[in-house]
């Protein structure tokens, strides 16, 4: 060894990298499980105002008045705030009302967006180009600079107050055209062409070849354009009137005034307002994923 | 080919109607009224420049502008920061069952409304029974006022933002992360990078265009706050949590001024116009794995 100095140069060198190395790869052992504990932190921070929301609904009012503050209520059944909501308000009318605009916006988004995803996608017509990014466009213009002559149109056609009004803005929304065009994109001309060769119209091929093989981005549309419309807010507060009329989201706001708040009911209001949106997320959480991850690349 | 013409013009039809009469006729007649007097009866009398004049001359649109911009420079940065910080985080995590449980849960404030959002976060902030002040009395910090205090009612509503947003972002950042090739950190580990050389010199620059995306959509719905003012302090107290939109909104169908709301909507319209253009700008910049 004594005469082979370039080698025991090269091996003392071999071993101090990997000395460094292990000692690199024991800190990032640490680091990440610091990562994980400060990820979980947290999550359990940004979750925590959701357990203290559900808590408080189960509380009586003497007892979130209670000093000091005590975190578990003292019936974890106690259903009253619930009871008391459904009497003072009729909130199933409210809950009602939510579900069908947003299913009359979801189900009109899907129809519209999956027509203009195929026709954008699929065909060559003048004008195409133009009007595809006339209509993303559309996303720089922000609802509240058209809601004034949108309502002063509404107005005028008598809409107020009626479904028809509070969904009208809600029908198509540039995320869903934008999504399905790009999902009938991937369907291969192959399928189109065999099935016009087979003598099919052009809604046949769509309703038989194309919507089919779309079948995930239809869903994520579904979900996400529900939970939109679900809580959207600025619009039926400039249109809705009637207490009949409200959604979920306004009367949400009957539980609260300048002065006092029931905060044992607004809570219990407010877990009946949140608790459908998040069921259909918790169980539908990939496709909803997937959607904002889409929206997010939109732009 | 003719036939086809037409059916294709046929499909997208009906979404270029509502886009339409629903955002074009009613952006154009947002600008139009901008110029004009609305009398109730219906008259209408063409003022000129009168209009923004008065809006932009009055000290209550400058004041929801400060707000605003407090608003969204206090809550923009640290939505930021922190959701890159967590999808690092969640992008550590091996298992995948238990990095989709954690995700999940950041995700969660995004599927609840704004409104709902506002008031659990309200009875947090309650100044006689809320957890925040019960929070800090641990260390024996004397009860905070938060919503009903002037300084105070900006940085709470700002954190509420951050609250809500955070998951959306990480999700982004994390989408972002995943689709960097994995040869890339083992080139950096035989090379013998840190693990913040490999943050500051290979992560961050390959997740540029997610990170200015984000930023900008932050922006804008920081920009465009109104549920969670209006559900929560009505713009008070005083004045301190007044916003553009708020202010909008009183304008339209408070006050009826709907000459004065329209100002407002070019205003918000041509601000969030240039947001986004820079955006396009910025992002027709080609990022190469």
């Amino acid at each position: 060894m004594a005469d082979l100095p370039e080698t025991r140069r090269v091996l003392t060198r071999e071993r101090t990298v990997r000395a460094r190395a292990t000692a690199l790869s024991q800190r990032s052992v640490y680091f990440r499980w610091l990562g994980v504990l400060l990820v979980a932190c947290g999550a359990l921070t940004v979750f925590f105002p959701f357990f203290w929301m559900a808590v408080t609904s189960l509380k009586t009012a003497p007892e979130i008045q209670r000093v000091p503050l005590q975190i578990s209520p003292d019936h974890w059944l106690n259903m009253s705030n619930y009871q008391e909501v459904f009497k003072r308000e009729p909130f199933v009318r409210y809950l009602l009302n939510s579900a069908i605009v947003a299913t009359v916006a979801a189900v009109s988004s899907l129809v519209v967006s999956s027509l203009a995803g195929y026709g954008f996608a699929k065909f060559r017509f003048p004008g195409r180009e133009v009007f595809f990014f006339g209509i993303i466009g559309i996303l720089m213009v922000p609802f509240q600079s058209v809601v004034v002559p949108l309502y002063m149109w509404v107005n005028r056609l008598g809409l107020l107050d009626t479904y028809l009004g509070i969904v009208a803005p809600d029908l198509v929304s540039v995320f869903g055209v934008f999504l399905m065009r790009q999902a009938i994109e991937m369907v291969p001309n192959d399928y189109i062409d065999a099935a016009r060769i087979d003598g099919c119209g052009e809604f046949t091929i769509f309703w038989k070849v194309i919507l089919p093989s779309v079948k995930p981005a239809m869903a994520t549309l579904l979900i996400i354009k529900f939970m939109w419309s679900w809580n959207e807010f600025f619009w039926p507060l400039v249109v809705i009137n009637s207490p009949r009329m409200r959604v979920v989201t306004i009367g949400l706001m009957s539980f609260t005034n300048m002065y006092f708040i029931e905060y044992n009911l607004l809570t219990a209001a407010a877990v009946i307002s949140v608790l459908p949106i998040l069921l259909i997320f918790l169980t539908l959480q990939r496709w909803v994923v997937q959607a904002v991850v889409m929206s997010g690349l939109k732009g | 080919m003719d036939r086809q013409r037409r059916a294709g013009f046929l499909f997208v039809l009906p979404a270029l109607l509502f886009f339409g009469s629903v955002f074009l006729l009613p952006l154009a007649q947002s600008i139009a009224y901008s110029f004009y007097r609305i009398a109730p009866g219906g008259a209408s009398q063409f003022v000129g420049l009168r209009l923004y004049e008065k809006v932009l001359t009055d000290s209550t649109f400058w004041i929801a502008i400060r707000n605003t911009v407090q608003l969204l420079l206090m809550s923009v940065p640290t939505t930021v920061i922190c959701a890159l910080t967590i999808a690092l985080g969640l992008n550590r995590i091996v298992s995948l069952r238990w990095r989709n449980v954690w995700a999940a849960m950041y995700f969660l404030p995004f599927s609840t409304s704004l409104v709902a959002a506002a008031l659990i976060w309200q009875w947090m902030y309650d100044p006689v029974y809320g957890f925040l002040n019960y929070l800090l009395s641990f260390f024996h910090v004397p009860p905070q006022k938060w919503l009903q205090s002037l300084n105070q009612v900006r940085p709470a509503i700002a954190f509420v933002n951050v609250w809500l947003r955070i998951g959306f972002d990480t999700m982004i950042f994390l989408a972002g992360l995943q689709a960097i090739p994995g040869e890339y950190y083992e080139a950096a580990g035989i090379d013998g990078a840190s693990g913040w050389q490999r943050l500051r010199y290979l992560t961050l620059p390959l997740l540029n265009p997610q990170i200015l995306m984000v930023c900008i959509l932050e922006l804008i719905f920081n920009f465009k706050i109104f549920d969670q003012v209006y559900a929560t302090t009505q713009g008070g107290p005083a004045s301190a949590s007044q916003t553009v939109i708020m202010l909008l909104y009183d304008t339209a169908f408070k006050y009826f001024r709907f000459g004065d709301a329209s100002v407002m909507a070019v205003f918000v319209f041509l601000t969030l116009l240039v947001v986004t253009l820079l955006q396009w700008r910025i992002f027709r910049k080609p990022v190469e794995y």
